[in-house]
């Protein structure tokens, strides 16, 4: 399964649900497949994507996805374990596992020496844990996701692909457009 | 008044209803209030950088998020600061108790301690001490104003004058 039509594939399932991105690639792709409003775009803070999304789903009714990466998230599996505990039922997490640190020079990662990030989520109480490894899969467990409780975790296996230009977003502006479709009165100056 | 519900009430006259937090003994006068007050939802986090992504999401979605921590703990909450709050101006007050100060026990605690608020400075993050309950309403919701109006991280570092610190 490659990253960017699986990408395409997901926003093809969503309306306006938010959506956080985990940053480099993840992010520049999740652009330009769709630069929605409800897109949140990380570019730094390495480990914090499903953190935010945690923090998202404690905080509005819709369904939110976080899309993740294997490097990122076991920089931070204890936000795993607050998952487990805070359990919001709206949250999906989907970890984007090609098995290494693409960006930095292939570097192999921990899920490629057995570390399972389905079970990891199983044993901190996600018991909506999945992996998958093509399009067809994460569909169809994408599609339960949205429409049933989570919280919702899923693996979704991934192979090499050549990147895509970096997009041209501004954090800040990323921050204040995505803000603004939750808030009853706009953000101002005074 | 106490000066942790000083703090609660202007937590809430801020519409703060999300706090993140790792636990800390001296905090506990306020994140124990906190808990106890239906019209917040207390998050315990597992790291402080952690805590920070979470009271990020929050502000995102358009609920005001604080966040506690000890300075030990802030030492883990660098990059979350400098590469999510700051560049996205996302303001979070960030509750940091001081340790290293007046009758600290523990070495171990020291250099961290002294160190958080010349990291603060380096961030560019506007930081107040709160040593004492002179003025603390003032000092409390002023700061808090000033977070929102400005949109960045502040910081209010509280020091064991204020909150008896950890006795052993």
């Amino acid at each position: 399964m490659f990253r960017y039509s699986a990408t395409k594939r997901i926003l093809s399932h969503l309306n306006q649900e938010p959506v956080v991105s985990n940053l480099g690639p993840t992010s520049d792709e999740l652009w330009h497949a769709s630069d929605r409003d409800r897109n949140f775009y990380t570019y730094g803070s390495m480990g914090l994507c499903s953190s935010i999304a945690l923090g998202m789903a404690l905080s509005c009714d819709e369904k939110v996805i976080s899309l993740d990466g294997d490097g990122s998230i076991l920089m931070n599996l204890g936000t795993i374990a607050t998952i487990g505990r805070e359990a919001p039922s709206n949250l999906i997490v989907i970890v984007w596992d090609n098995e290494e640190w693409a960006q930095t020079g292939h570097q192999k990662s921990h899920t490629a020496f057995g570390t399972d990030l389905e079970m990891v989520a199983k044993s901190n109480g996600l018991e909506k844990s999945f992996t998958v490894s093509d399009e067809e899969e994460l569909d169809s467990v994408l599609m339960q996701a949205l429409s049933e409780e989570g919280p919702w975790f899923i693996v979704a296996k991934i192979q090499d692909e050549p990147y895509l230009p970096v997009a041209p977003v501004q954090p800040e502006h990323t921050l204040h457009r995505f803000r603004q479709t939750f808030v009853t009165e706009p953000d101002r100056v005074g | 008044m106490t000066w942790s519900q000083t703090i609660v009430d202007a937590l809430k006259e801020n519409e703060i209803s999300l706090i993140a937090y790792v636990p800390d003994s001296s905090i506990h006068q306020v994140t124990k209030l906190v808990d106890a007050d239906e019209y917040f939802h207390l998050v315990s986090a597992t790291r402080e950088e952690e805590a920070l992504g979470i009271a990020a999401g929050a502000y995102a979605a358009g609920r005001n998020a604080a966040v506690f921590m000890q300075s030990s703990g802030f030492g883990n909450s660098i990059n979350a600061i400098a590469g999510l709050a700051i560049p996205s101006r996302i303001p979070i007050p960030i509750f940091i108790n001081l340790r290293g100060e007046h009758g600290e026990f523990n070495i171990a605690q020291v250099t961290m301690g002294r160190s958080t608020r010349p990291i603060l400075d380096v961030l560019g993050v506007p930081h107040y001490t709160i040593d004492s309950e002179d003025r603390l309403e003032e000092k409390i919701k002023g700061a808090l104003k000033l977070c929102y109006a400005s949109r960045e991280p502040l910081a209010l570092c509280m020091t064991p004058l204020l909150h008896g610190g950890k006795n052993v």
